[in-house]
């Protein structure tokens, strides 16, 4: 079964993300708080892939993104930036930092998980 | 009637019909693809709905969640942030005695001139005489008051039937145009809830205080 690793401080967030994968796919969910537990966790369960907020405390998704593609154990995990900054200097240190997609809160639920089964198949 | 029951088969003979040229089965083609966008749509609808609930499940969750850790304020930005699209959020107490509106808490806004005012005339009086929560989009307003320029709605709470205060949501995100359906339903919801939640959490302050 495909494991996604979903990173975010906030428990509104994680708790959405959790109710809408558990009742409309067959994804294993694991979740992170911060950037930093998401490196932890992504070398320890191998997600299939990761989807990331920016702003969080101890360390951003920008760093942490940049850490786990650096890692070979990690560099070939996608990784999905979930967040509410739209600004475009984000965006672009976005996919700087190895992202390979860039969304923005408040997410189209249906457009998020059909972008997921475009990466993990239904 | 249509059988017979005698064994010797229907008195009228089942006929598939058969379309008389080929403009019927044209029409019959178009009639399809017609059902299939009226399915779809009706679908989406439904998943809408679902999406919605699911969100409003959340917010739920996550408020009750505050009760216990005494983050009452940080659950409402974190739902308006996350699910609605704003960061630039203020809570107000409202005095009805005085008609005074006083800052409680705030996130992403500049409140120099938000400390404490009166009701004024904008779209904080209209919340509170009208009793109902105000939208700029729904029911624009000539006479804003220079604090209410970037206010996007003013979601009023109330306790006991009397108006405890607001939500101001000042900016939405820059990808983020307009409220949209689904908003509107989650303010509706934080109308009640986050004002039951507010009230909970001022007795519990009150409780412990020394």
């Amino acid at each position: 079964m495909r494991k996604i690793l979903v990173v975010d401080d906030s428990y509104t967030a994680r708790l959405v993300n959790r109710m809408i994968f558990s009742q409309k796919t067959n994804y294993v969910l694991v979740s992170a708080v911060d950037g930093k537990e998401a490196v932890e966790r992504a070398k320890h369960e191998k997600p299939d892939l990761i989807l990331m907020d920016i702003i969080m405390p101890r360390m951003t998704g920008l760093e942490a993104c940049r850490v786990l593609k650096k890692d070979k154990e990690t560099e070939k995990i996608p990784v999905i930036l979930l967040t509410t900054r739209g600004e475009e200097q984000y965006v672009q240190e976005g996919y700087a930092s190895g992202c390979s997609d860039y969304l923005t809160k408040p997410v189209n639920d249906a457009e998020l998980l059909d972008l997921l089964k475009a990466y993990l198949g239904e | 009637m249509i059988g017979t029951g005698d064994g010797n088969g229907p008195s009228i003979k089942a006929r598939r019909i058969e379309p008389a040229d080929g403009n019927s089965s044209m029409f019959s083609r178009t009639d399809e693809l017609h059902l299939r966008v009226q399915r779809l749509s009706l679908r989406e609808q439904i998943e809408r709905n679902h999406f919605l609930l699911v969100r409003l499940n959340a917010a739920s969750a996550r408020l009750i969640e505050a009760l216990d850790h005494g983050d009452v304020f940080d659950a409402i930005a974190e739902i308006i942030a996350n699910l609605i699209g704003s960061e630039e959020i203020a809570v107000f107490d409202y005095c009805p005695a005085n008609q005074n509106f006083s800052l409680a808490w705030s996130w992403g806004v500049e409140t120099d001139a938000l400390q404490s005012f009166l009701c004024g005339a904008g779209m904080f009086n209209r919340a509170v005489q009208q009793g109902a929560s105000q939208f700029r989009d729904r029911q624009p307003i000539a006479t804003l008051l220079p604090y209410e320029k970037n206010l996007t709605a003013c979601i009023i709470l109330k306790s006991s039937r009397e108006i405890a205060g607001v939500i101001a949501i000042f900016g939405l995100l820059p990808q983020k145009n307009n409220l949209e359906w689904a908003d509107y339903e989650l303010l509706k919801f934080l109308e009640t809830y986050a004002a039951v939640a507010l009230q909970f959490h001022r007795l519990q302050t009150k409780q412990t205080a020394p």
